[in-house]
């Protein structure tokens, strides 16, 4: 593309950023000003809900039935009907609370200026890098400083999502209930799974993005700063959300959360659809950002074919974001509409067609599963090339393929209804684009391990991960396949073979490059080297947990074991219970991870900048970077991949081109 | 933490200028991405609606006994397709450096789309039927209440824009009427989408 | 050197493939097979898990060979050969699994109609679903039950709906699972083929009891079916629904 004048931005930096003292503390963006706006929307939202319904005189309003002249109304019929209508109130708290809160935390100053018409302050940049630990808990609008707060955050989510399923697995250790009821079982899975996905593995792939997109096409941040501080304060608001459901009794119809069960759950649900519609709006807006920052922001010469697989991959991604997720978002509305306004969206009884949510649903849902891949498929391409020190094999077949498996993605969603019920000539031809997936996929698969041909590897802690991937995920992937051709899915779906399938595409795969991913960027974002024999191990006993928990289940599944049960026939105890010990033996291996990291982080050895040799622009400056990356605009000169091709360069950095790497940055600070 | 070594140690001003690598502007593009994503979450209302008109039988449409106001809702239509010349209009002033067709045509666009909520609001409560009342009350109120949100957002970026241009923010420049065209752009979508279901919910 | 290579590689790919080949084959993947259909769901199943196995035995074995052979030693700094790529293997690579994909959907596709192909002389069975619990309606005899009574080889049409929330009929065995849903008719063919007790098994979440939510399927001899049909309900009349039975949907 046409390579433009450059953007003049206002570019007065006064140093450290100059915080409010006195009474201001109170009212300027900040912990403070949550800390009385949060309560205040707190309180507001019941006094206004019943104060609408009562005015709208709702026959169901508590106030209705309270009657001045008799104090007993208050402790009998006011509660009951209270305690019947805490949807209203709990919809509008989860509406107006998380607002509340981004007022509070200061995610909406700017546009407050904006919008009344003041004269907007000058980018003075004051929030941008982190000059101590306490930065990273305000508003901050550096992509790195952002791309740190979404690791962090959705590591935390995912020890929770990973401990209700230790819980899980202790109930199911033994035939019978032992330690959960069975509503309370539901909930251990639905909120497991709903952690998984929308609060570790989609903004986990968004955090590492944000974090080394900006620098790998050469560009000083995003394209909206303040926007990508806004998505990542939208993910805590969603996390806690779903977590605070178990206030009231947890979501409990699955992660799918299929009509009309949904809709005669108790009020947990609601949860899941609030929580679903802030991370939803979180990865749309991060994706919108990476869409316009890769388009408008390259380096000049980093064309298209120049761009690193992993840009490639993100930008697949953030496509299939920006256009699926609003059809989850819908989904989920209707089921919230239909539990708190009494519609009937999908009542067969009034005129409505139940398997119309599945459908919506998986036209989401589907793509998303690519949403949790693809963007694993750029890490490993990264880390395979740097550590088997060869171009990646098929450069432009492997960014094609991203973009085939985008377009396939979308035509495949009915493979998850083959057995619904649903229109009979859909199921055919869904199968054979279903399975079509498997050729695109396969390409990216040969052309990894055609890159591992003849090549010098080197096996550090994430080319561990990324090869540990590649088996594992063509398990999955098969096991795919079988699903995909529906004789074999109508015995096998939703059984226990189904469960085996989502941990190898999950766990085995993108859980797997994420692994890779924090293991390979750890130096460059913490400017520290992790333990490298922490590292091996971390990933042997995680390889091999993974496969004692998960592999058997494929068996107990065909062999007839449902999925989502909350007790199960005697047959199946002994694997049950050999699953289960192999479980705990997986998460704890994670603490070998948790340790490495923290430890590292604090005292590890520093890194230098480009400790892996690798040729991509982010190793081309310290560990970490500058606060605007580089000092100078560099000029991309070739393929950022030409390992073992003499002279040759990927990028010119203010004049020399380097491919060693600059001083380590020493650490001042740490954070506990 | 990550850049504490860096932050005292960087003595130039601010970032470098980022390299423009598109023709698009990057606010343009934005909105026209975030476009796209709103008419997919329309998409799954239409979907919706589709499925209780289609795939489930239907004697009738609407169903008995069941009425719509389509010509109401055309004068409505009509409104609000000539809000959005208005607003045409008013992008048109600005880009001429004509201040005062700028303050008139967005306050024209603001009031035509007011006037377009009180009439639908008016309709909702004439209409003859609830959300509750079938699938087909609530495919209707479900896709001409989105609409709905979307014209009252559109009008409060309008207000924005009408009183940042009465303090004379924007000048004729590409660049610098940026303030009124983004919320030109999504005034345009709501209005087009608002066509659509138009015709697929009261025409058809 | 380049023909070491090629044998080195075969025996690690034999050897992939002879582990991957024993999981598949000398585990008990399936149970009992005991209707029609399961005939032809088994054939898909056998005739997928060959392509996959030898695809899995293919890339474990080339990605240990690598690993193997590619290993740099400890301080080595130089890079690998510098291939970019090469478009006679891309090629190879896209067409053959685009012709074993074909192959399977193909398979699969005949496979489905042999597995939903019902005789026009068949039998009809209402099923209804409901939290927690199965009833299955014989239209010839008029009687409704807790239990599925089958005659052995004797095709039947179950006509399937729910009553409150979607739930799943499955019977291992029969390898033929279908969703109940409120509202919509759907049809699963059955031709039992061996005489037994099995289970029926709901596999779609319906709430609290959906872990219990069993019934009992019969095959039954024609004798033994004519004397049930008579009246006789042997040993069978309650339903075996667990204690999820009666509770009713929570909350609300
Ligand atoms: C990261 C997530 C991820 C990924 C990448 C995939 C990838 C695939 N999935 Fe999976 N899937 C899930 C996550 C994922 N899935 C989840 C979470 C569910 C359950 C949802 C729920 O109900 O809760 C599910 C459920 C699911 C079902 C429904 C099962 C059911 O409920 O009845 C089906 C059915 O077709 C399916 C198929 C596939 C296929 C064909 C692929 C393909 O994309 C795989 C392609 C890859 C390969 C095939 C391997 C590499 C290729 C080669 C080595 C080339 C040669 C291969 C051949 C020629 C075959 N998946
Ligand atoms: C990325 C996604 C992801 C990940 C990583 C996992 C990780 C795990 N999952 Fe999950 N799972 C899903 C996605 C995921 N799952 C989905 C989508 C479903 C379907 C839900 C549905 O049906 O709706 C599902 C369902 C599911 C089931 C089926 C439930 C049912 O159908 O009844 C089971 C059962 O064993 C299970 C188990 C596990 C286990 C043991 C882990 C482990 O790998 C977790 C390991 C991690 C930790 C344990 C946390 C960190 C560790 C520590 C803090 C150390 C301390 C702990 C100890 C010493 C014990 N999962
Ligand atoms: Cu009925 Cu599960
Ligand atoms: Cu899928």
């Amino acid at each position: 593309m046409a390579v433009a004048a450059p953007q003049t931005r206002h570019a007065e930096h006064e140093g450290p950023p100059v915080r409010p003292t006195g009474r201001r503390r109170w009212t300027a963006g900040g912990w403070l000003r949550v800390a009385w706006i949060v309560p205040l929307a707190f309180l507001l939202v019941p006094v206004l809900v019943l104060a609408l319904r009562h005015w709208l005189s709702y026959p169901s309003s508590p106030f209705s039935v309270l009657n001045p002249l008799d104090d007993s109304g208050w402790n009998d019929d006011f509660w009951r009907f209270a305690k019947q209508d805490l949807q209203p109130l709990i919809t509008t708290w989860t509406v107006v609370v998380p607002f509340a809160f981004l007022a509070g935390i200061g995610g909406f100053d700017y546009w407050a200026y904006w919008i009344s018409g003041r004269p907007t302050r000058p980018e003075d940049h004051s929030g941008h890098g982190a000059r101590t630990w306490r930065d990273y808990f305000r508003v901050n609008t550096d992509h790195k400083v952002i791309g740190i707060q979404y690791v962090v955050t959705t590591i935390i989510f995912f020890i929770a999502g990973g401990l209700l399923a230790m819980f899980l697995r202790a109930e199911l250790a033994k035939p019978g209930m032992q330690i959960v009821d069975p509503q309370g079982y539901n909930g251990l899975f639905s909120v497991h799974a709903a952690l998984m996905i929308f609060l570790f593995i989609i903004p986990a792939f968004a955090g590492l993005g944000n974090y080394v997109i900006p620098l790998m096409i050469g560009a000083p941040d995003m394209a909206f700063p303040r926007l990508n501080a806004l998505s990542f304060w939208l993910l805590p608001i969603a996390g806690l959300m779903m977590l605070s459901s178990y206030l009231v009794g947890p979501f409990a119809a699955g992660w799918t959360n299929y009509v009309p069960l949904a809709v005669q759950q108790p009020e947990g649900n609601l949860f899941f659809q609030m929580g679903v519609q802030w991370a939803g709006a979180s990865s749309i807006l991060t994706a919108l950002n990476f869409l316009v920052t890769i388009i408008t922001m390259r380096a000049p010469g980093m064309t298209f074919w120049r761009m690193p697989l992993l840009v490639w991959a993100n930008f697949a991604t953030s496509t299939l974001v920006v256009i699926a997720t609003p059809f989850i978002a819908g989904s989920q509305f209707f089921i919230l509409f239909d539990r708190v306004l009494h519609t009937n969206f999908f009542d067969a009884g009034e005129g409505g067609y139940p398997l119309g949510y599945q459908h919506i649903f998986w036209f989401y849902s589907h793509p998303a599963v690519y949403i949790m891949m693809l963007p694993g498929f750029g890490i490993v391409s990264e880390v395979i090339s740097v550590f088997a020190r060869k171009p990646i094999f098929g450069y432009r077949l492997m960014a094609l393929s991203l973009m085939a498996i985008l377009i396939l993605g979308f035509s495949v969603w009915a493979h998850h209804m083959f057995v619904s019920g649903m229109a009979a000539w859909l199921r055919v031809p869904m199968m054979v684009t279903t399975m079509i997936i498997a050729v695109p996929t396969g390409i990216k698969v040969f052309s990894w391990l055609a890159t591992l041909w003849e090549g010098r590897i080197r096996f550090k802690t994430p080319m561990l991960f990324a090869l540990g991937f590649v088996s594992m995920f063509v398990i999955g992937g098969l096991s795919g396949v079988y699903l995909g051709s529906i004789p074999i899915d109508i015995h096998t779906s939703d059984t226990y073979f189904v469960v085996a399938h989502i941990h190898y595409v999950l766990f085995g795969g993108s859980l797997f490059t994420i692994y890779a991913g924090f293991y390979y960027w750890f130096p460059k974002m913490t400017g520290r080297m992790y333990n490298e024999a922490l590292g091996k191990l971390h990933f042997w006993l995680t390889f091999i947990g993974f496969n004692a928990t998960f592999f058997p289940m494929h068996w107990i599944g065909v062999r007839g074991m449902p999925r989502r049960v909350a007790d199960y026939d005697p047959q199946f105890a002994n694997w049950n219970l050999i699953i289960s010990i192999a479980s705990f033996f997986l998460g704890a291996s994670t603490l070998v991870f948790l340790y490495n990291m923290l430890v590292s982080w604090r005292s590890g050895e520093p890194a230098p900048g480009n400790p892996w040799r690798a040729l991509t622009l982010e190793w081309q400056v310290s560990s970490p970077p500058p606060v605007f990356n580089f000092d100078e605009i560099p000029q991309v000169v070739g393929s950022p991949y030409e390992y073992g091709v003499r002279g040759a360069r990927h990028a010119v950095l203010n004049g020399a081109p380097t491919t060693q790497g600059r001083e380590a940055a020493p650490m001042e600070e740490s954070v506990p | 933490m990550a850049s504490v070594a860096h932050a005292p140690e960087h003595d130039h001003h601010g970032p470098p200028a980022a390299n423009v690598s598109s023709r698009v502007d990057a606010r343009l593009l934005g909105i026209y991405i975030f476009i796209a994503s709103e008419v997919m979450l329309f998409g799954s209302f239409f979907t919706a609606f589709f499925f209780a008109r289609i795939i489930v039988p239907n004697e009738t449409w609407p169903p008995e006994p069941f009425e719509l106001p389509v010509y109401l809702a055309l004068i409505n239509t009509i409104i609000l397709v000539t809000s959005s010349f208005t607003m045409h209009w008013a992008l048109q002033s600005i880009k001429r450096n004509y201040r005062a067709g700028l303050i008139a045509g967005l306050t024209l666009t603001f009031l035509l789309g007011l006037t377009f909520l009180l009439i639908q609001a008016r309709e909702y409560t004439r209409i003859g039927f609830a959300p509750k009342d079938l699938a087909f009350g609530s495919s209707f109120f479900g896709l001409t209440g989105l609409h709905g949100m979307h014209v009252f957002v559109g009008l409060n970026l309008l207000l924005y824009a009408l009183i940042r241009s009465i303090r004379g923010h924007f000048g004729p420049k590409a660049h610098d009427h940026l303030g009124v065209e983004i919320p030109g752009i999504y005034w345009h979508f709501v209005d087009v989408m608002w066509i659509i279901v138009y015709v697929t919910v009261y025409v058809i | 050197m380049r023909r070491r290579a090629v044998i080195q590689m075969i025996g690690i790919g034999f050897l992939a493939g002879i582990v991957t080949g024993g999981v598949a084959f000398f585990i008990p993947w399936l149970p009992d097979q005991a209707s029609e259909e399961a005939k032809a769901i088994d054939a898909a199943y056998w005739f997928v898990v060959i392509i996959c196995a030898v695809i899995f035995a293919l890339v474990a074995g080339v990605s240990l060979y690598s690993c193997w052979k590619f290993r740099a030693p400890p301080d080595d700094e130089d890079d690998g050969s510098p291939i970019h790529g090469h478009t006679g293997l891309e090629i190879y690579w896209t067409a053959v699994p685009t012709i074993l994909v074909t192959a399977m959907a193909v398979f699969s596709g005949f496979a489905l109609a042999a597995a939903e192909d019902l005789p026009d002389k068949h039998g009809t069975i209402q099923v209804t679903a409901q939290q927690f619990a199965w009833s299955f309606t014989y239209p010839e005899l008029d009687r409704t039950e807790g239990e599925l009574v089958l005659e052995l080889d004797k095709p039947m049409q179950l006509v399937l709906t729910a009553k409150d929330v979607i739930h799943s009929f499955w019977v291992p065995e029969f390898r033929m699972k279908q969703d109940a849903v409120p509202g919509v008719e759907t049809t699963v063919p059955i031709t039992p083929i061996k005489l037994g007790t099995y289970d029926v098994i709901c596999t779609e979440l319906c709430g609290l009891g959906h872990s219990v939510m069993r019934a009992r399927a019969r095959v039954l001899s024609a004798e033994d079916y004519a004397k049930w049909a008579a009246g006789d309900s042997g040993d069978s009349a309650e339903t075996t629904t667990g204690e999820g039975g009666d509770t009713s949907t929570e909350g609300r």
